[in-house]
């Protein structure tokens, strides 16, 4: 029986360089010093969290028509 | 500064649920959430009560302590935001909150449920003020425009105050002394004490 096949990279030579490269490179990786960076916590700027209510005209009807019953009095 | 606050006033509620519909419409929320609902206590019984509920704008609100990624934030109003776009979905949150505030898109377990979706007051998000981006993702910016939340905007009763705590206080107040007695909530008087008559 005549094997064609044995000048190409056969599977488990493939899954043999390939799992020496991934060595290799995890050990690349982890040779790395691993820095602490420090925690970030969301921060949504000024001029997100300004304010924006305000005692328009809108506002003040609502006000007095919720204590209309109320707040005439005082 | 004026705290921005919810109050529903339970002897006026009457479970209209138009509050809960104008919400749904001012920021078209999808179907399946619910930014804000009527619950009805002893419901068909004599003393039955309606409480309009959404996000409470806590003052140390428990969903920012629980969130992972710190996606919540208070503006100056005392109106608590977050940011979809680094919300994961998590759900701490509605685990963490005693109002069940925060909705999830989908049903699913830890991390597919989507972003999370709650009550912004009519506050808008962290996006630019009125910018369309905003609009899809946390609906309309009313505060910005000098306006108070829909929901209390057009209450029939005028049973959900929105706006300055202090001024709905105020006028919640002389709402009591003129019925000559409170909500009757349950914790009354652990939280203000039987010395205090309103």
């Amino acid at each position: 029986m005549r094997d064609d096949r044995k000048d190409e990279m056969g599977r488990r030579h493939f899954f043999r360089a390939l799992g020496g490269g991934s060595v290799a490179a995890a050990a690349a990786i982890t040779a790395q010093p691993m820095i602490a960076t420090p925690a970030q916590a969301y921060d949504p700027g000024a001029e997100e969290t300004k304010a924006r209510y305000r005692e328009s005209d809108h506002v003040k009807a609502f006000y007095r028509t919720n204590g209309y019953e109320t707040l005439k009095k005082i | 500064m004026a705290r921005m606050k919810f109050l529903c006033d339970a002897d006026r509620c009457i479970e209209c649920n138009a509050c809960v519909t104008a919400c749904k419409n001012e920021h078209e929320v999808p179907w399946g959430i619910n930014r804000r609902r009527v619950v009805t206590l002893n419901d068909g019984k004599p003393g039955e009560r309606s409480v309009s509920m959404a996000c409470m704008h806590c003052t140390d609100a428990p969903c920012a302590a629980v969130c992972p990624v710190n996606c919540f934030y208070t503006t100056a109003d005392a109106v608590v935001l977050h940011s979809k776009d680094i919300c994961i979905g998590c759900g701490y949150c509605f685990y963490a909150c005693p109002f069940g505030a925060p909705q999830y898109p989908k049903v699913g377990n830890f991390g597919s449920r989507g972003k999370m979706d709650k009550c912004t007051y009519c506050a808008g998000g962290p996006e630019s003020d009125f910018s369309t981006i905003e609009y899809e993702k946390y609906g309309s910016n009313r505060l910005a425009e000098g306006k108070l939340p829909l929901c209390a905007e057009m209450c029939s009763t005028k049973a959900l105050l929105a706006g300055d705590g202090d001024m709905i206080a105020e006028i919640y107040k002389q709402r009591v002394i003129k019925r000559g007695y409170g909500s009757g909530a349950w914790g009354w008087k652990t939280a203000y004490r039987e010395t205090v008559a309103i």
